[in-house]
């Protein structure tokens, strides 16, 4: 009906399969028996960490969504004592990995942490275990990754026509209700897109639970592998992660609605002002996140950095630096121009249903533990080895394991959805009218993408490459089971260092890799530097 | 437009990487590849230092043991790997039982490391032994009140102890061989005892452990000596002993990192002459040292520290034990709730 409608584009359709292939191949377990172990896991380890995730995932979610929005609205609404560049600085949490987070606050708020020796010391108050119940791990994870909330609620609170606040002001409304009534309903779809990056990231993690003795779904997935073998039960246990995702993904989807929200104007003005003791109250909460979630954790990386930095540091830096810049640089590139071809048929007035069913089972990936998604992607390779081998060729698995080419697909399938996520939410806000005079004009297919679409989405697409380059320096059982020799990161140095309790040691790699990130934040938003 | 030359140059940047792939790194022939998941900065001084004596370079891969056998079988005969190096017994037992190893006894290695220490067909070598032992406050603990294993389940250390996650391979091993002595029952009571003792969640890391007994939360906890080691070499003056366990009985119970060649290593001379190497006195020297580990090469001696803390008798199960028992242990545990 359209010929400018990607409706069911064979190559689109396509593309999404490819992505999807490790969810198709973990999937797959279910053809496998592992009915002993599931009886074993049923007995003891299953309600207890049913019940964790849950409190986790609301917990978590219900943190990052207020803190998140909070902050965001605080920054973009409101003119206080150091909001210019605690706007920014909200965003620095992004480049300390999670696990790197927990040791330090281990560290620091753990019994023998110096914040409770103090406490018992100086104020006499008595010790406690920061690592029993719930609400340790759960303000661990707020402090990560509420990013994730803010930056998409501060895009949608910039997006925010200032005449609707103002026509609020002037029908007498106080700031806390048009938060309530104007602000936040506006912002819906972008704090649900942000609650959903945080959960699903939150269901995969690994690195933290383990570093708390936390038990969720992670927990027997490597339980069933790591001391039972069983990849076939750790492949089922985490398809049934996948399918939670879904149903996030979906409960978002219908959270939005039909709702559509055309706008790229974005307006520089902040409503309120607030002057004396409330703008000083304003300024120590977000300052006080601040500290926590950046400053006190890297103040105290480099504290031990510094001590062991002599004997730590090498020549072999170079080369993690060299593959962590490469391998994120590159990820980034093609993960972003997969999602903008994956954005692409959004535009249709009828999008075809089967095909946004693929393209979001396609982002699905980011709720696999990078592990499980590692040794899903060894078996897709290992079938397509026996295909090979029954036509008389030679089996794939060891060019492929331990090449580039394998772990950047690997990327790809897993931090797709985050990229998907923001070149779709730019791509829905182009407004028709753009399209529609650029067919009036006689333009070809490839000039509308190229010269409309494209650069209306590029703020989204800088977005989406800026969180995958991040995600991708920081994620680990991937990258250390995939790598090819001699590609160590710098996330693999702070792994092998930690894992062997040497944390002084991690923290050299640990504060490259935050500088490193902060330095991929300040070039992108030079690139962007209306809008990001 | 600017911004579109940036994509295009990073597109085409990625393309550029992307096509170099497969350029997989094209050894030489006498270059030996291991995979290991001993860490990197404790293997790279080592292969450095044969590469200086022999001109045999070593290329290598760290990564977690399950993951890299997993590896290994997948990538069959075409495996890069020629050696394949572990830090616990149950990993080398299960890579054995994988086909992961080709078997190579030779008299070299037979006459470095004691039988007990090598799979009895010949498929890995012990190269450390790794003590896991009791480690208490002295400030707190009189060492007359310490005994065995089963000792810390006794209701006298009700809310005094710290161990280790039970998802860490020593705490399974340990189990393991607590399973293998005292039978089913008698190590479940034990494990019970021990979570019914417990002063806070299980720790992450054995300098966790140590860490928490050093700030008051628990008087006694159960770690490998190397750990203690370390920390002992920093802060000389920490009010922190060893004490050896089971002297009276089955001995302490020890584990040990190893590697063996791989069956279809594509250099099973070069691995063969490595594996003799790092057997080796020199080599064993500089294996140890780089960790506190106790020397399998039973001529070579320990590390100062470590000689300080005096000989102990050791159990003396056969390693394998650990990895066929490994899954009913933790399959105990998780019955019990030790997390």
């Amino acid at each position: 009906m359209d010929r400018f409608c990607f409706k069911s584009n064979i190559w689109i359709v396509l593309l999404a399969l490819t992505v999807a292939t490790p969810i198709f191949v973990v999937a797959s377990a279910w053809l496998l028996p592992g009915g002993e172990l599931w009886a074993h896991f049923a007995q003891t380890l299953l309600t207890d960490l049913v019940i964790s995730t849950v409190i986790l995932l609301f917990g978590v979610g219900l943190g990052v969504s207020v803190l998140g929005t909070i902050l965001a609205y605080l920054v973009v609404m409101v003119k206080f004592p150091g909001h210019r560049w605690l706007e920014w600085a909200l965003f620095l949490p992004f480049a300390i990995p999670a696990y790197v987070l927990a040791f330090v606050y281990l560290g620091v708020f753990d019994y023998s942490g110096y914040a409770q020796v103090w406490m018992r010391e100086a104020l006499g108050l008595p010790g406690f275990d920061i690592r029993a119940g719930h609400w340790a791990i759960i303000l661990t994870f707020i402090l990560v990754f509420y990013p994730y909330v803010y930056m998409m609620a501060r895009a949608s609170f910039k997006r925010q026509k200032i005449h609707m606040i103002e026509a609020g002001k002037m029908l007498g409304a106080s700031p806390i209700r048009i938060f309530w009534r104007i602000s936040v309903p506006l912002a819906r779809p972008a704090i649900a897109a942000g609650l959903l990056v945080t959960l699903m990231e939150t269901l995969a993690d690994f690195g933290v639970v383990s570093l708390f003795n936390y038990s969720t779904f992670t927990t027997a997935i490597y339980s069933a592998w790591g001391d039972f073998r069983s990849i076939e039960v750790a492949a089922q246990l985490a398809s049934l992660l996948v399918l939670v995702a879904f149903f996030l993904i979906y409960f978002e989807r219908r959270a939005r609605g039909k709702a559509k929200y055309y706008s790229t104007d974005v307006s520089h003005i902040r409503p309120y002002t607030a002057n004396g003791w409330i703008g000083w109250l304003l300024f120590a909460f977000v300052f006080c996140v601040f500290m926590l979630s950046f400053a006190m954790p890297i103040l105290q990386i480099i504290i031990w950095s510094m001590d062991v930095f002599a004997e730590e540091w090498s020549g072999k830096y170079t080369s993690f630096f060299t593959s962590t810049a490469i391998l994120t640089l590159s990820a980034a590139a093609l993960t972003v121009t997969v999602a903008t071809v994956l954005a692409l048929p959004s535009r249709c007035k009828n999008q075809s249903r089967v095909l946004q069913m693929l393209i979001h089972l396609s982002t699905l990936g980011y709720a696999l533990p990078g592990s499980v998604m590692a040794v899903g992607l060894m078996y897709g390779v290992q079938n397509i080895s026996f295909i090979s081998e029954y036509f008389g060729g030679s089996s794939l698995n060891h060019l492929l394991f331990g090449s580039i080419a394998l772990l950047l697909f690997a990327y790809v399938s897993r931090f797709m959805a985050i990229a998907y996520n923001s070149t779709n939410a730019s791509s829905e806000q182009i407004k028709p009218v753009y399209e529609q005079s650029a067919r009036l004009l006689g333009a070809s297919r490839f000039r509308l993408i190229w010269q409309v679409y494209l650069p209306m989405m590029t703020p989204g697409i800088m977005a989406g490459a800026l969180l995958v380059a991040v995600d991708v320096m920081k994620e680990l059982p991937a990258t250390y089971l995939l790598r090819p020799f001699g590609w160590d990161t710098l996330a693999i140095r702070v792994y092998e260092l930690s894992a062997e309790g040497l944390f002084e040691r991690a923290a050299v790699p640990a504060l490259m890799m935050v500088a490193f990130g902060a330095l991929l934040m300040l070039a992108f938003n030079k690139l962007d530097s209306s809008r990001l | 437009m600017f911004t579109k030359r940036i994509i295009v140059s990073i597109l085409a940047l990625s393309t550029l990487v992307v096509g170099s792939v497969t350029l997989i790194q094209a050894a030489t022939d006498d270059t030996v590849t291991v995979y290991s998941s001993r860490k990197e900065h404790l293997i790279q001084p080592l292969f450095e230092q044969y590469t200086k004596e022999t001109g045999i370079e070593v290329s290598y891969l760290t990564g977690k043991g399950g993951d890299l056998i997993e590896r290994m079988k997948l990538e069959g005969k075409n495996t890069p790997a020629d050696m394949f190096m572990t830090v616990d017994a149950g990993d080398l037992w299960y890579a054995g039982t994988q086909d992961v190893f080709r078997p190579v006894l030779t008299d070299t290695l037979q006459s470095n490391i004691p039988p007990y220490l090598r799979d009895p067909e010949g498929l890995w070598v012990g190269l450390s032994i790794r003590a896991r032992t009791i480690v208490y406050s002295t400030e707190r603990v009189d060492s007359s009140e310490l005994s065995t294993y089963a000792d810390l389940a006794d209701d006298k250390w009700q809310g005094r102890l710290c161990l280790r996650t039970s998802k860490k391979i020593y705490t399974k091993s340990l189990v393991a061989s607590i399973i293998h002595n005292e039978g089913e029952e008698g190590a479940e009571a034990i494990v019970r005892g021990w979570v019914n003792n417990l002063a806070a969640t299980p720790n992450a890391k054995d300098s966790h452990v140590m860490d928490a007994i050093l700030a008051g939360q628990c008087d006694v906890g159960l770690v490998n000596t190397y750990y203690f080691g370390r920390l002992i070499e920093e802060t000389p003056d920490a009010p922190l002993s060893l004490f050896w366990a089971n002297q009276e009985t089955t001995g302490v119970h020890v584990n040990v990192s190893g590697a063996g060649v791989t069956k279809h290593a594509s250099n099973a001379k070069g691995a063969t002459q490595l594996l003799e190497w790092l057997s080796s006195a020199k080599a064993q020297a500089i294996y140890v040292s780089l960790n506190k580990e106790y020397p399998a090469n039973q001529s070579v001696a320990s590390d100062a520290i470590v000689s300080a803390w005096g000989a102990f008798k050791k159990d003396n199960m056969n390693l394998a034990i650990a990895g066929i028992l490994q899954a009913d242990a933790v399959t105990l545990m998780q019955r019990i709730g030790y997390k």
